[in-house]
């Protein structure tokens, strides 16, 4: 009965914790969406396999907030038509590159100048990676139906074939220059929103809920009991930042608890893969891709920042 | 439904932040976001209820919203009461902090983390052998030895909140329960440990006390 009861607590403590940036995301995607309601510079954003990440990661500077809000920004790049590597390397990547948390990474490690260049070089890479591991996925086994759905109709025609719109007139004259389309009413835009907070934070209790079971269950002691094993020690700080699930923004101070114990390489693999892959993003993920796709991008992270990890001990050990 | 759930989220972080439970669960700093979001939820609720209650056809409402109304309600509800040495049992003892203090308190005016930080950076026991102690926390069983008491540090929320403890030589047949948050007025003493000198907080006067509705400390 303890036991519920502190899993309880926990469960509460993450999911106040986390819906306030989930609001700010959903804010930040519904105002794009009424101030720029056609999205046609999400198309104009480059389609190169590394200069379309590299954009994605450098527009996390606009949204200063953890990964639960960038699930929602992701989401209205990805329906507005945006080119499938810049909303992925906004997905993964801004979690990190983004003001607040360089800040925190900063005022937590203030004397280790290594991590402040490499946790972001890191996130980049992993950003990168997975982008061109996704891209190699056809986007009909990528992403959740809905969203494809909504995609299709907002992508040019010379992108996607007309059987593969719901929608559309055949045979009509294509016009030379489409007026854009009007901005929706404000009350649109907030129904819409207040739909997708909801949806969001349907699967953000999910994804707390087993984040707080697994925690309960789970000593910590075990997980950083190999602290000095170069291989081990990151393999369980990777699987300390999978189960714990806090907030990027905030993630570095919890790793500054246990940084003089483990691997400087296990200390960034907690920095990298924690705003990629946990347990309470694991839930939120499901608006965006089909379970495939959401093992594949565990999958490739978790191998990806194993191998960061041990090029970080094997330099610095 | 849809501006009556968002009305029920709403209360929930507006609630949570109004009643101090969140100085249970979250650290201070997010303290006014959560409530700030509360109240932008029931805005967004108040502004959408009127068009909600004219529109004819509604469409209906998806499973996963019932469900999270009712954890909702839930949450409202049940308030939480975790165990703190259970939580502090699954976690491994770390201060994680730089080992230098900016300043030091007078001993009997030290709480229990500036004890243990000024362990950690200047360990020589014998320099506070025979100090007063005045501190307070919850009793943290040790496994084959006697209990400490310990404070919850939290970073962000419970999730991350890491043990702090002091070792206790408690009065004869005092021993308290695990979970029990004591006063514990006494003297710094040294003690050998596994072969060690450590500190150890001679306890002289323990009084129970009810949990402070500020329980983490940052």
């Amino acid at each position: 009965m303890e036991r519920l009861a502190t899993a309880w607590a926990i469960f509460q403590g993450l999911l106040l914790e986390a819906l306030p940036f989930l609001l700010i995301g959903v804010a930040i995607a519904s105002l794009a969406r009424w101030i720029a309601p056609g999205g046609g510079w999400l198309r104009r954003l480059p389609h190169h396999p590394v200069l379309g990440p590299l954009t994605g990661a450098a527009l996390g500077f606009a949204l200063p907030a953890c990964e639960c809000g960038n699930v929602p920004v992701a989401r209205r790049l990805l329906a507005g038509g945006a080119p499938l590597g810049t909303a992925l390397g906004f997905l993964f990547a801004a979690p990190v590159l983004n003001p607040i948390v360089l800040a925190s990474t900063w005022a937590a490690f203030p004397n280790q100048p290594w991590l402040l260049a490499a946790r972001p070089g890191g996130a980049l890479l992993l950003s990168l990676l997975l982008a061109s591991v996704l891209r190699l996925l056809p986007e009909a086994h990528l992403l959740e139906p809905a969203l494809l759905e909504e995609r299709r109709l907002n992508q040019p025609l010379a992108e996607v074939g007309l059987l593969e719109r719901r929608s559309g007139l055949v045979g009509a004259a294509t016009p030379t220059a489409p007026a854009p389309p009007p901005r929706l009413p404000l009350q649109d835009v907030l129904q819409h929103g207040s739909r997708e907070f909801l949806d969001l934070a349907a699967l953000l209790v999910l994804g707390c809920a087993i984040a707080a079971t697994v925690q309960t269950l789970l000593p910590r002691s075990w997980l950083l009991a190999v602290g000095g094993a170069p291989t081990l020690s990151v393999l369980s700080l990777m699987l300390l930042a999978v189960v714990v699930s806090v907030c990027s923004s905030v993630d570095a101070f919890l790793a500054l608890g246990f940084a003089a114990q483990v691997t400087p390489g296990a200390l960034l693999a907690f920095l990298v893969l924690g705003p990629v892959v946990d347990l309470k993003l694991l839930g939120l993920f499901r608006v965006l891709f089909q379970p495939r796709a959401i093992a594949l991008t565990a999958a490739a992270a978790s191998v990806a920042v194993l191998v960061l990890g041990q090029w970080v001990n094997l330099l610095l050990l | 439904m849809r501006s009556s759930l968002l009305a029920l989220w709403g209360l929930v972080l507006l609630v949570s932040s109004l009643s101090g439970r969140l100085d249970l669960l979250l650290r201070g700093i997010f303290h006014p976001l959560v409530g700030l979001s509360g109240a932008v939820l029931l805005v967004l609720a108040a502004l959408q209820l009127p068009a909600e209650l004219g529109a004819g056809r509604r469409p209906p409402t998806p499973k996963s919203w019932w469900i999270t109304g009712l954890v909702a309600l839930l949450v409202l509800v049940i308030a939480p009461n975790p165990s703190f040495s259970d939580l502090a049992a699954n976690r491994p003892a770390e201060l994680g902090e730089e080992a230098e203090l900016s300043f030091l308190l007078p001993p009997a005016q030290r709480s229990l983390t500036d004890w243990v930080r000024l362990l950690r950076s200047q360990p020589d026991p014998s320099l506070y052998a025979g100090d007063p102690v005045r501190i307070s926390g919850f009793v943290w069983p040790q496994p084959g030895e006697a209990p400490q008491l310990a404070r919850l540090l939290v970073r962000c929320c419970l999730a991350d909140a890491t043990p702090v403890g002091l070792p206790v030589r408690w009065p004869a047949g005092q021993v308290p329960q695990a979970d029990q948050w004591l006063a514990v007025q006494g003297r710094m003493a040294v003690e050998e440990h596994n072969g060690q000198s450590r500190s150890v907080v001679v306890a002289q006067r323990l009084t129970p006390i009810a949990r402070p509705s500020r329980p983490l400390e940052p």
